[in-house]
């Protein structure tokens, strides 16, 4: 094969790989705006928090991975119950700009917790997956590439499932749909909501998890691949589980794409900031996304 | 129902001052800032400047979010923009600071018709999306720029001067800060009692009827977006006068997200909410490093700790002021003042 | 009545409050040193050690009867790595607390506050070792507290020259570096050198500060086959650069910039920080030097469970640079005397921390000598000491 192929797809599948990863962080926001309408703007610090549990888990008091994994999507869940109760329900029905600012609050307020636990430095990360490549061809894939792909497909499909077929899941969509009729119907609208912030931030825990044991150690700027989300829910929908994984794929491949073609060119820095201006390109021309539903409102 | 309102016409309605006598306090007020600058030490000048600036910037972001409805995540990108220009104007191509301002303020403003104009089709949370991806697309530019801006290694602005007098300390910019803060409340409180000011929170509350009834959203909601720019134009000139060097970290979007906290806390849709704001979020971390010094000699390790503490208490505060007191600070104020107004009696 | 209270009182109470929060009164028998650290940015996880490190030297220096019998005392502000802060910290330092000179932090720092210092005449120590800082024409008043990049480039660049035995090309370098002020501190040197010396530079990777993996630039690199790439990038992004290549499959060897490379890094990158190389300024925890069991009793003495790396270090080494120039300063202590102080260090013996130090009233680098370093099963091992001409033709670069 020659080269230049081999580069297209070497970046085409490390693009998948992460990819997947954004996917799954986007999972948890769309969960909650599926669920409650509700936007999580610090979708980041909900990905740390899973990191950190799992480090602190697993390495600081050494418990063996089959405790460790599900203590931290345990803590996940309480601290997905403690967002919804306390700081959600209150605010109920408000406009959404002080929704959007309580994310950031409280998105806030577990960074300096984090901090202050264990303060910042880097962790190393349990090594779950081999990181030697193998190799298809003359290509090099790691496994934890391919790993992280798996379980991201995976736990997208066991979702899409759950919400179209299990009854729960349906009972999600139809508050999602409209709060009040499902509650007429016996949905307890609370107990919904309260699901659904906790798959998120199990979602984003398990998406922490990856993430640390593809890059090898914990630390502060895993916050930082939070915000990457956005262009993938918009690309996707906001609302659509399926959207979720195409649109995430297809943004990291975009990422990969443009760094090792246009970065050379423009001296760096375009890998970061192309899914932003795919972001504002698709919400001119079709700002529910591929699969979102049309619902946008318009002036 | 309010109790003691009795108007006998629309001017008297419009009236900023009821009476005559908090025009009084104000005057005090302005003419005790005035001498400020001979007494006050150097760190609080340097406060009291990044306040005026945060006023500014504030009351910007207000008219466009609390005013109109829009919201907009991007204001530290044009912060940025006022910044850069006026370095660049003043440090590069050595305009006066008369002229470096000004100018910055209408490009920025220009600049926020351009990112105004997915308004026009966007509301709420995907509004507020694109506003970040302006951001993000605005600090690549700046960064790679580089000839004009000096990408991240950011550059050194050459103090303003007024009859060759250069403002090169915080006592000499405090004036040129607050002879620029005065006039942008007064404009802004003004705004509010016009046509233009009414058509925005038209907007803000009932888009659709406004339109029917005749406002012109596209022009209105792009006015909306020029104004608030034009704003940060100011107040990022100002910065770059002040700290006398513009750098790309500077304008993160965490200052995106602290001037949202400004006029959250101090009240959206009021105009002395947002220099509630501005002084509560400017004087936070002050407060803070300074408990964190005094601690640390009776408990070493408290600086750690108190430098965290700063993410936490902000966040709490935000979590605070929108559960319990949704219209902010100015709200608490309103309230007190009406109590002392109506005391002894309820209402 | 009630309308007076509420437009007047806080009219006088802004008064009152400018009038009382003017400077107070200084104790005359410290000596106040300005203290930036960051401890909630994006290099807390060396700012805490060196934050660490420094406290810990000033209270072993005043144990000890302070410096000419006066105690020290650090003011110190967190600041996050954001220059705004720093700039009104050291208003602070400067106006209020009247500090003799300042130990600062990194690159943005260092590099918004230099008009302000060179002009207040107050000694900056600096973590940033940007080759910038060492022209005294330019920055009279800023001493980089170690070996500086653009040095550490050309050692780099060196060390490649001399080892590379195969006549029929030129060695292939690469540079990979963070987006920002300390990451190009010495890359337009380092080409110039490069070219200088008939060393191929083949690639330059720019790594913005908010890395998601480096892949991309990684697979840039990759084509153009690079033999030795040098690494000078925030320093938890180094793992995830050696990860990613190792992922990868490059054959590329590193090299590792001294803030990149320290104990942590081979627990932080594993295998794929075998035979990685690196720059040492500093001695690591527990050497054998002169100096290091003194450090290690009083740091068990006082909080043994802690564990420091080489920040911590670099804050003793610091903080004693700082104690010693006062000394020798003498009676007569001012921003200036101190600078010149600094300028009389000759081959100062920093207890063994790292060769000894030398600056002049010409040239700010405080040292020429590092040690080459390289990761073997697990350990940074020693290779051999290198060191780079004091030519004039870099300072200031």
């Amino acid at each position: 094969m020659s080269e230049h192929l081999v580069f297209l797809l070497q970046l085409v599948i490390a693009g998948v790989a992460v990819g997947a990863v954004y996917s799954l962080m986007a999972l948890g926001f769309v969960l909650i705006y599926k669920a409650s309408t509700v936007v999580n703007f610090g979708p980041g610090e909900l990905v740390l928090f899973g990191a950190y549990v799992a480090w602190a888990t697993i390495l600081n008091m050494k418990l063996p991975l089959a405790v460790a994994l599900p203590l931290t999507l345990v803590v996940a869940i309480l601290l997905g119950l403690i967002i919804e109760r306390g700081v959600l329900r209150p605010l109920i029905g408000e406009p959404i700009i002080s929704v959007i600012m309580v994310t950031f609050g409280f998105a806030s307020v577990v960074r300096g917790v984090l901090n202050m636990t264990w303060g910042s430095d880097t962790r190393p990360f349990p090594a779950l997956f081999a990181s030697e490549p193998f190799r298809v061809g003359p290509i090099p894939i790691s496994p934890v590439h391919l790993w992280s792909f798996v379980t991201v497909v995976l736990l997208l499909a066991a979702f899409s499932l759950f919400f179209k077929f299990s009854l729960l899941g349906t009972a999600m969509r139809a508050t999602a749909d409209n709060q009040q009729v499902a509650q007429s119907l016996g949905v307890s609208v609370k107990g919904i909501f309260a699901l659904s912030w906790c798959i998120a931030t199990v979602v984003s825990a398990l998406g922490g998890i990856i993430l640390g044991s593809v890059r090898g150690g914990v630390d502060f700027s895993l916050a930082d691949y939070g915000l990457k989300i956005f262009p993938v829910v918009i690309l996707g929908g906001l609302d659509s589980v399926a959207g979720v994984l195409i649109g995430g794929v297809m943004i990291g491949v975009l990422e990969n794409l443009s760094g090792g073609y246009l970065d050379p060119v423009f001296g760096g820095g375009v890998k970061e900031v192309a899914p932003f201006v795919v972001l504002v390109v698709i919400l001119m021309i079709r700002p529910y996304g591929l699969f979102g539903r049309v619902d946008v409102e318009r002036v | 129902m309010q109790c003691g309102d009795f108007r006998v016409s629309y001017a008297s309605d419009e009236r900023i001052f009821e009476t005559r006598l908090p025009i009084a306090g104000v005057v005090a007020l302005l003419a005790a800032l005035a001498f400020v600058p001979l007494f006050a030490g150097t760190y609080w000048l340097d406060v009291l400047n990044r306040i005026g600036i945060a006023i500014i910037g504030a009351v910007g972001l207000n008219i466009l979010v609390g005013f109109t409805g829009q919201i907009s995540i991007g204001h530290a990108a044009f912060l940025a923009v006022g910044a850069y220009a006026t370095a660049i104007l003043g440090s590069k191509a050595g305009l006066p600071f008369w002229l470096a301002i000004p100018l910055a303020a209408v490009l920025t403003s220009v600049f926020g018709l351009v990112f105004g104009v997915p308004s026009l089709r966007l509301k709420g949370l995907y509004l507020a999306i694109a506003t970040l991806a302006a951001h993000f697309i605005t600090t690549y530019g700046i960064i790679h720029w580089e000839k004009m801006t000096n990408g991240v290694l950011g550059f050194n602005v050459t103090p303003a001067t007024v009859f060759g007098v250069p403002l090169d300390s915080d006592e000499r910019v405090f004036y040129l800060i607050y002879v620029l803060v005065i006039p942008s409340v007064f404009f802004a409180k003004n705004l509010f009692r016009t046509r233009v000011g009414r058509a925005f929170i038209a907007l803000r509350d009932r888009d659709v009827a406004a339109s029917v009834i005749g406002v012109s959203l596209y022009r209105y909601k792009l006015l909306a977006f020029v104004i608030s720019s034009f704003y940060a134009g100011v107040a990022g000139g100002l910065m770059a006068y002040h700290s006398r060097i513009v750098f790309p970290d500077a304008f993160s979007l965490l200052v995106a997200i602290d001037y949202l906290a400004m006029i959250i806390i101090g009240g959206m849709g009021s105009i002395l909410g947002s220099i509630y704001g501005a002084v509560f979020m400017t004087l936070l971390p002050e407060v803070l490093k300074l408990s964190a010094t005094s601690l640390t000699g009776v408990y070493p390790n408290a600086f750690g700790l108190i430098a965290s503490a700063r993410d936490i208490i902000f966040g709490l505060a935000i979590i605070f002021f929108l559960m319990y007191e949704p219209a902010g600070l100015a709200q608490i104020w309103q309230r007190f003042r009406s109590y002392w107004k109506l005391w002894p009696y309820a209402y | 009545m009630r309308r007076i209270m509420s437009s007047l009182v806080p009219s006088v109470t802004l008064v009152l409050l400018a009038l009382g929060l003017g400077a107070g009164p200084a104790d005359a028998q410290v000596i106040k040193i300005g203290n930036l650290v960051d401890l909630t940015g994006p290099t807390s996880d060396q700012g805490k050690d060196i934050a660490q490190g420094r406290n810990d030297a000033v209270q072993y220096i005043n144990e000890k009867g302070g410096v000419n019998g006066r105690k020290l005392e650090l003011v110190s502000v967190e600041y996050g790595f954001q220059p705004p802060r720093a700039v009104a910290a050291y208003k602070k330092f400067v106006q209020d607390d009247k500090v003799l000179l300042v130990l600062g932090y990194g690159t943005p720092d260092t590099e918004a506050l230099r008009p302000f210092i060179t002009k207040d005449k107050v000694p900056y120590i600096s973590g940033s070792y940007s080759g910038h800082l060492t022209d005294p024409k330019q920055t009279p008043y800023n001493f980089p507290g170690g070996i500086d990049y653009t040095s550490q480039i050309r050692i780099f660049l060196n060390w490649v020259k001399e080892g590379w035995k195969d006549t029929s090309r030129k060695p292939k370098v690469a540079f990979i570096f963070a987006d920002n002020g300390y990451g190009r501190a010495p890359i337009e040197s380092g080409r110039a050198y490069a070219k200088e010396i008939g060393v191929d530079l083949v690639d330059e990777e720019v790594i913005p500060t908010t890395l998601t993996d480096a892949t991309s630039q990684l697979l840039t690199m990759k084509q153009k086959d690079p033999d030795f790439a040098y690494i000078n990038t925030n320093t938890q992004w180094v793992p995830v650069v050696l990860k990613d290549s190792l992922k990868l499959g490059l054959r590329t060897k590193y090299v590792v910039n001294n803030y990149g490379i320290d104990e942590r890094t081979p627990a932080l990158a594993r295998e794929a920080a075998e035979g990685v190389y690196g720059i040492q300024d500093v001695a690591y925890w527990g050497e054998n030097v002169p100096g290091m069991k003194t450090l290690m009793d009083w740091h068990q003495k006082h909080h043994p469970n802690d564990t420091h790396a080489s920040p911590y270090m670099r804050g003793w080494l610091w903080t004693l640079m700082a104690a010693e120039a006062i000394k020798r300063a003498g009676p007569n202590l001012t921003g200036e005397s101190v600078k010149n102080a600094l300028e009389s260090l000759k081959e100062w013996d920093t207890w063994g921390i790292t060769p000894p130090f030398t600056y002049t009233n010409e040239d700010h680098r405080p040292t020429n000598r590092a040690r080459l370093v390289v990761i073997k099963d697990g350990k940074v091992v020693p290779v051999k000491e290198v060191s780079v001409e004091r030519d004039m033709k870099w300072i200031g670069k």
